[in-house]
């Protein structure tokens, strides 16, 4: 892949209005380097306003970024240069749902279905539709019904959370990427190690057991918990992730709520 | 012997509650400079500091997250903070009860010097 790179950098670099923008930022993107993904996408539009999969791309990239009405925008400008692309009304709908127009993110996905090439709407529509049993525009569920949406009511919806146990398996919460599937168990998997290189730091250096971990990075600021402990969560980690920016006293205050929530699932579990 | 970091570890081990400080090589945890206080170990905090600071950078890399900047664990009787950049990592060990907004500033401010 940094061949990849380098190769359509250097093309780039010859032919300033080639489309290889848009495979070089895409896998900027995926390299986590959003902001770098973000420039090459605006430059390439300068010279391709027109271009639906750079303005998708873009949408991606700003999502990533915690940006969502910005993604949205970018969305709904795809929308009208291809009104059939259903990335963009999936990418929509998961805005308009992370927002809780619930409303609204059906019937984006009900437009996506009849092109749906991954079979992914079918199963988006019914988790809109279970969220919003209770009405239109509201996330009024029981947490403790589903483990996936134990901390709905704790987050805002630049928020995410999860309970991992030991070996980085997700117990419940969610975490749902720029194009609305949860990849709570891919991100659970990448970050479950960071725990155990604690607890050696903290143990070695004399500083009694580690009680939270809060990290910056280029997409989210990230806070870590052990999870309370049960035979379930034995080792376990709460893990709770923001959009780039959020406070991080109140990241870990939230963490901390997340935390007690997890702690009374548990015990009901158990009792 | 006093080097480029020297002022500026002296500066952040003023900060009220703070332990050590110390520049780390980012790439193998070997310390470059350090401010301790009596009986502390500057090799093992290096190697542990820096090594945990690689965990969550590739952690966060492989969630796609991006990369890393500032970093704090609290644990029961101690604070670790953390500030890495391509090569250099800054350390900060300090009490529980340290104020971290400062630390956190002053850490930035230095980094920006060392940059």
């Amino acid at each position: 892949m940094p061949d990849d790179v380098r190769r359509w950098s250097a093309e780039l670099a010859r032919d300033p209005s080639s489309l290889v923008f848009l495979p070089l930022a895409e896998a900027l993107r995926r390299q986590g380097q959003s902001a770098m993904a973000q420039k090459v996408a605006l430059r390439g539009l300068q010279r391709h306003p027109h271009n639906a999969e750079a303005h998708d791309l873009l949408a991606r990239i700003l999502a990533d970024l915690g940006d969502l009405q910005g993604a949205f925008d970018e969305w709904d400008m795809v929308r009208r240069l291809s009104p059939t692309h259903s990335g963009a009304l999936k990418g929509m709908a998961f805005i308009r749902f992370q927002q809780g127009h619930l409303g609204e993110a059906e019937q984006l996905l009900v437009q996506a279905q009849p092109h749906d090439e991954d079979g992914t709407v079918a199963s988006a529509i019914d988790t809109v539709r279970q969220s919003g049993a209770l009405g239109p525009g509201m996330v009024m569920i029981d947490p403790f019904s589903q483990p996936q949406h134990l901390y709905a009511d704790l987050l805002s919806t630049e928020q995410a959370a999860m309970c991992l146990d030991k070996a980085g398996l997700v117990l419940a919460g969610a975490y749902y990427g720029a194009d609305g599937q949860d990849v709570a168990q891919e991100i659970g998997a990448a970050l479950s190690g960071v725990s155990d290189e604690a607890a050696r730091a903290t143990r070695h250096l004399d500083i009694g057991a580690w009680r939270s971990i809060v990290f910056e990075t280029e997409a989210a600021v990230v806070a870590l918990m052990p999870a309370p402990a049960s035979a379930a969560s034995d080792g376990g980690l709460v893990v709770v992730a923001a959009v780039p920016n959020t406070p991080l006293g109140l990241l870990r205050r939230v963490a901390e709520r997340c935390t007690a929530r997890t702690a009374e699932w548990l015990g009901r579990m158990a009792g | 012997m006093s080097t480029q970091f020297t002022a500026v570890l002296d500066a952040l081990t003023r900060q009220r509650g703070v332990r050590a400080s110390m520049v780390v090589d980012a790439a193998d945890g070997i310390a470059i400079d350090w401010n301790l206080q009596f009986g502390q170990d500057g090799d093992r905090v290096a190697a542990l500091a820096g090594s945990l600071y690689r965990k969550a950078c590739q952690s966060a890399l492989a969630a796609g997250l991006g990369s890393t900047g500032f970093m704090q664990l609290e644990a029961d009787a101690g604070t670790l903070c953390l500030l890495g950049g391509e090569t250099l990592v800054l350390v900060v060990v300090a009490e529980r009860d340290a104020n971290v907004g400062l630390i956190r500033m002053e850490m930035r401010r230095a980094a920006q010097a060392f940059a």
